[in-house]
Order: C-alpha cells, then sequence, then structure tokens
C-alpha cells in the first residue's frame, strides 16, 4: 500500500498504486435540483453502449429515488454498513476509507451484488421518505421528501476497480482520468464488481469480462461531451476538466462548482476514491441525510444555492449546463449574458441569464377571441 | 530392549526407502504413488472414462488455499485432486478428479465456475520457478480447464437464453430486419456491443476447446500462449464431483525417466472461486516413464 493525498477527505491514506493524477481529469457537475428523472440519460447510454448479449441488465448511467431507490440492490446501504459509523472532524476524514478497511486477504473492502440484485433498477422509485401528514407544507427542508440521483462511473482518481483486479486489467487513462476495463486483458474475475462501491462495473456473462461506462471517451476526444450529457432533458449536468485544488482556476467552469465556491461535492468522499462525478445536492431535503452522502460540505452548499437569486455569477453558470454538446473548458459572464469558450478563449456558447419573457394575453384582439390553454 | 529398538527402526528405513513410489494401495484402485508418474499409452485417452486410466497410477496432491497473494482464499475448500498421467511420447494427457457437490457451470453476476488447472516449468532446470504461477524470468505453462467451456463443447447456445431462460430480450441492434440478409454486416454490428470478443479474447462463446493454453511468470501475469499446441481438456461431472482430462504437448525436454515438476489448482464455482481465490498444490515431481515400463511395476 502506498501513501497518497485524497483532498475530499483531507488527508493523505492508503491505496494499493501511488499518486499518479492525469494530465487533465475528466470530471462532471450534476444539479440534482433540476432532475426531473425521466431517464433520458440512461436511455441515451443503453442504446448507445449497452444493446447487446449479456447487456441486457446493464445501466451504466442510471437514476435513481433517494432514499429507497438503488441499483443495484442497497449498493450504497450494503457498504455503508460493513464500512460502520465514521467521524468527521471538520473536513478531515477521520474514519477509515475502503482501502484502510479492507480485510485480511482483500484489497478492498467490496461486496458482490447477486444477479437478483440487479433486478428491481427501478426500486423505490418516487416513494417518498415518510408519510406525508394532514396540514403538510411546503417549508425548507420539506418535511418529507425525496430526490433524483443519476449515477455513472464516477472516474475516480482512486479508482476501488483498478485496485482491486489482480492482473492490473483496469486502467486510468493518463491524458483524461477515463477509467477503462482493458477488453483485452480482463478474464472475467468480477474483482472489480466486488471492489467498486458504487457498482458502477458490470460482469457481462456473454463476453465473460467485465464492463463500464467509458465516458464516451470517443466523443471526450473531439470534445464533445457524452451521450448521457447532451441528451438530458432537464440540463442538469456539465462535463469539463477539474483541476487539484491549489490549481484551481475561477475562469474554469468545474473548478468554479467545486473548488471555488464548493457548491458541487463528490458521492461518499469517505469511501476514500476521490470520485470525480459531483453533485449540488437538492435543498429541500433535511441535510442530515445529505451529509452522509455528499460530505461535510453540505450545509454550506444548500445555503449557497438557496441564495442563487442573489448571486448572479452562480446563477449564470449554471445557465451553461445543457446549452451546447461542446465541452466548455472557459467561461466568464458579461452582464446577463453568460459565454462558453474554448481553451483558447473561442466563443463555443452565449446563454442568456434569463430567456426573454412574452405575455400571451388571454384575449386575441386580432380574431376578437377568447385564448383558451386547452389543446 | 535394544536389539528390538534397531530392529524396528530397520524395518522403518526399509519401508521408508523402498516407498518413495509405493505410499499405499487400496482395493483395486491401483497404487498410490507420491509423485506422478506418467505412464506410456500408444493411444491418449481424452475421455475421462476411457479404460486406459485404470493401468495408471495415481496420485493424490494435497491443495492448500492461495494465500500469497491478494486476494486470498481465506476458506479451505477442495482439499485434494486424484491425479493419472498417460502420453504417447508427443503429448500427454493428465486426468484430474475432486469431489465437488455442486456443479457450477453457468457465468453470470457472482456467479462463478468450476475449473482445474495443470502448470509446468517452461523447461526443466536445478532452479524450479515459484509454485505459485511462476516468477520473473522463470515462467510456468498452464493448461486452464472450465465447466462453462466444456458446457459450450458440449452444444450450449450462444445465447442469453441458455444462461436465463426466461430472458425476454425485445431487441438487439444486429438483428435490425435490414441487417438480416447480410451475416458479415450482422456480425460486424454485434461486435461493437461485444468488444472482448472483438479483440479475440474468447471468455465466453464460441470455441473449439474446453481449455486454454496460458504462460505466467508471478501472479498477475498470466497471458495467452504464444505459441499454442492445440491442448484439448474434456470434463465430466458425475453428480459427486468432476473428472477432467487435460490432453497437452509433452512438457519440453520432458522423456523417459527425466524429473520434472508439475503444479495443481482446482476452483470450486460454489465457493465464489475464481482466479487468485483458487485451491493450489505445491510442486509435485513429475516422473515419465518409458514405453513397456509399467509391466516392470516401475512405480
Amino acid at each position: 500500500m502506498a501513501r497518497v493525498y485524497n483532498w475530499q477527505i483531507g488527508r493523505e491514506m492508503s491505496y494499493w498504486y501511488p499518486e499518479s493524477r492525469p494530465e487533465k481529469q475528466f470530471a462532471a457537475v450534476f444539479d440534482i435540483n433540476k432532475c426531473i428523472a425521466c431517464q433520458t440519460c440512461t436511455l441515451a447510454c443503453k442504446t448507445t453502449w449497452t444493446s447487446g448479449r449479456g447487456q441486457e441488465y446493464m445501466l451504466w448511467n442510471n437514476v435513481e429515488t433517494k432514499p429507497y431507490g438503488s441499483y443495484p440492490l442497497a449498493w450504497d446501504l450494503n457498504l455503508l454498513d460493513s464500512l460502520q459509523g465514521q467521524e468527521w472532524q471538520g473536513n478531515v476524514y477521520q474514519g477509515q476509507t475502503v482501502f484502510e478497511a479492507a480485510p485480511e486477504g482483500e484489497r478492498v473492502l467490496g461486496w458482490r451484488p447477486d444477479e437478483h440484485d440487479y433486478s428491481y433498477p427501478n426500486v423505490g422509485e418516487d416513494d417518498c421518505a415518510g408519510q406525508i401528514e394532514k396540514g403538510a407544507s411546503l417549508d425548507l427542508p420539506h418535511m418529507m421528501w425525496f430526490y433524483y440521483l443519476a449515477r455513472i462511473c464516477n472516474h475516480c482518481t482512486y479508482p476501488a476497480c483498478l485496485a482491486a483486479c489482480p492482473r492490473g486489467s483496469i486502467y486510468k487513462r493518463p491524458e483524461d482520468g477515463i477509467v477503462l476495463v482493458d477488453q483485452d486483458r480482463c478474464r472475467g474475475y468480477q474483482e472489480c464488481v466486488r471492489g467498486c462501491p458504487y457498482k458502477k462495473v458490470f460482469f457481462n456473462p456473454m463476453t465473460g469480462t467485465s464492463e463500464k461506462c467509458i465516458a464516451c471517451f470517443p466523443k471526450i476526444e473531439q470534445g464533445i461531451q457524452p451521450q448521457c450529457f447532451v441528451n438530458c432533458i432537464g440540463k442538469i449536468r456539465l462535463a469539463g476538466w477539474l483541476s487539484k485544488p491549489e490549481e484551481a482556476k475561477p475562469e474554469n467552469p468545474l473548478d468554479y462548482l467545486v473548488h471555488v465556491r464548493k457548491i458541487a461535492l463528490p458521492l461518499f468522499p469517505q469511501f476514500g476514491l476521490e470520485p470525480n462525478i459531483y453533485y449540488i445536492p437538492p435543498v429541500h431535503v433535511p441535510t442530515h441525510f445529505l451529509r452522509q452522502m455528499f460530505g461535510p460540505g453540505v450545509d454550506e452548499a444548500v445555503k449557497q444555492y438557496r441564495n442563487i437569486a442573489q448571486d448572479p455569477d452562480l446563477a449564470g453558470l449554471l445557465a451553461l449546463f445543457g446549452s451546447t454538446e461542446f465541452i466548455v473548458p472557459r467561461w466568464k459572464r458579461q452582464g446577463d449574458l453568460v459565454i462558453g469558450m474554448s481553451e483558447k478563449g473561442t466563443e463555443l456558447i452565449k446563454v442568456p441569464m434569463r430567456e426573454p419573457i412574452h405575455i400571451r394575453g388571454a384575449y386575441d384582439p386580432k380574431y376578437n377571441i377568447a385564448r383558451v390553454n386547452c389543446p | 530392549m535394544l536389539r528390538a529398538k534397531s530392529l524396528l527402526i530397520l524395518m522403518l528405513t526399509l519401508i521408508l526407502s523402498s516407498g518413495v513410489l509405493i505410499l499405499s494401495c487400496r482395493s483395486g484402485e491401483g497404487p498410490i504413488t507420491a509423485e506422478v508418474v506418467i505412464i506410456h499409452s500408444t493411444n491418449l485417452p481424452l475421455d475421462p472414462n476411457d479404460p486406459i486410466w485404470n493401468a495408471a497410477p495415481k496420485h493424490l496432491a494435497k491443495l492448500i488455499p492461495q494465500d500469497l497473494v491478494e486476494p486470498r482464499l481465506m476458506k479451505a475448500s477442495t482439499s485434494e485432486v486424484q491425479i493419472k498421467a498417460v502420453s504417447n511420447g508427443t503429448n500427454v494427457a493428465f486426468r484430474l478428479e475432486w469431489l465437488d457437490d455442486v456443479k457450477n457451470d453457468l457465468p453470470g453476476p457472482a456467479k462463478f465456475i468450476d475449473g482445474c488447472a495443470v502448470q509446468v516449468p517452461s523447461k526443466i532446470a536445478a532452479n524450479v520457478p515459484d509454485p505459485q504461477m511462476g516468477q520473473a524470468g522463470q515462467s510456468v505453462e498452464i493448461t486452464f480447464w472450465r465447466a462453462d467451456w466444456q458446457a459450450i463443447m458440449n452444444g450450449r447456445k450462444d445465447s442469453i437464453k441458455e444462461l436465463y431462460p426466461n430472458a425476454a430480450i425485445d431487441h438487439y441492434p444486429f438483428e435490425a430486419k435490414p441487417l438480416e440478409k447480410d451475416p458479415v454486416a450482422q456480425s460486424e454490428m454485434q461486435k461493437r456491443y461485444a468488444p472482448a470478443r472483438a479483440l479475440g479474447n474468447n471468455r465466453e462463446g464460441p470455441r473449439d476447446s474446453a481449455v486454454e493454453e496460458l504462460i505466467a511468470e508471478g501472479p498477475g501475469s498470466l497471458s495467452p500462449a504464444p505459441n499454442p499446441t492445440g491442448a484439448k481438456g474434456k470434463g465430466l461431472y458425475n453428480g459427486k464431483g468432476w473428472s477432467v482430462v487435460i490432453l497437452r504437448s509433452l512438457p519440453k525436454d520432458l522423456s523417459p525417466n527425466t524429473r520434472s515438476q508439475i503444479a495443481f489448482a482446482v476452483w470450486e464455482g460454489g465457493h465464489k472461486e475464481v482466479g487468485a481465490r483458487k485451491m493450489r498444490s505445491g510442486w509435485v515431481p513429475l516422473l515419465m516413464k518409458a514405453e513397456g515400463e509399467l509391466s516392470k511395476n516401475a512405480y
């Protein structure tokens, strides 16, 4: 085991290999507040990558309803249960990561989903956290709540799948940090499936190898965002490149959201993988639940989001989400306009912070008729 | 008293010295040898039930859990594998038999496959490679048999319905109408959704042998043999365990009355054994007998 630095838990930790960060790290921000669980992302991925034999059950991208939804079944609860309650002290995690808590004989603390665990992708869908009593009101946070969690592979800085593979069949691309299973070298041991706490590696029984989200790397290589991003109806996603905290550049949209404003947070940072999909937490959910899922930064993130009407930079940047298929490595706000630019400063997209409003009167004087809203 | 003691020591010495090979002899089963003895036969049997096997002595290889490299096997399962070996001077067939309550030959998530392997050093040398899959600069040759490959060889079709009979599939893109009359285009399209197959990584699907020829230079280095020699295998499950024949080329430089080493591994799928999680032996002495030596009761 080597000692590596994981900024998400504020300390060094043990990892199977020495620290080796890529030249650029593929990363993304998902704004949970906008997700409507339409599953268009899921279908975009499914039809693009996993329509083959043996891939029938695979969802490299899925959207589950929290608190009760999970795919595969109880992916999060099972691991939290074996990791047990752990402590944070401020922004420093005091507990054990999945690497540090690995039992004797194992590389990673993990578990194997049974095939039946993949049989209920919609479990808990739209189920509220509890019964809504008479007299409920919509104060913040909501007294009863649920929210949608869209998930893909986190293309972690310290991938547990990579650490768990005894053959070195999984690699992290030095050029963009995308984590891939070498389909030529994999022998289907399923150690990666066991090791990944997010359960985003899947065994294909027809090829006998394990397969996973590839971050649509053929698109990324052309500067285009992945399928699940560009097909997102709710425009909740933004893909890009994330710097190390000490090298964060405010003009980089991901750096701004993750490092500068700290409004986008990692999923279960305590697992220790430094995952690179970041979530803007849902503002209507009690933060004691969210703290376990997104770490100690939740309260501040929720506070900032609730104040977004008075925060033109943040509101402006969120308007860039889903506005272009191109990866936007730089951005700036000019008054009510938000501009997305290439690395060299070329304009890729210009978005108004507010769409112009046209009010259509109830009476149409031209035809002398009253308009109705019925189709 | 002293004389009785000396007599006892003499008797023990005689038993031990004469019994280098002969350890015991169960009634009707032939002798059990302390090393793997390859007997000569012009016909090499691929069928585990071939009567030729009756003439071969057997070795009982003790298995221990692989507990040197992570992931380790923490709980022992198959404790022993019974070995017999026959050669025609060019190829050699090993029969491995072990007890296994449940047949596991269906791949799937968290499902693992029964299997076994035979390992020999790539060359005979005084300095034997590490028994745990060799070491850098000292490679080993491994012939690996798996129960799902046997099922495919026995006729299991290349369809998800073979694994999940109740599976309902809406549509595969490669089964689209426009491709129906163009098998080449259809096959190309199918490969796009099966990258391992497209790369020739034949873990599942149609194959022409139930075994795989491999080389290794230490744990984690397992690779396809650069010059495969057409190894074959055949496994039968009898409700209580497996009987598997692995037939491969005779190890390099192995000839009558030369000695080498051999090692074995068994995976019990029902115990979630796969890859490094296996029961394995250490090196076992390997001795090849010349044609006609069997009749001299040389073992």
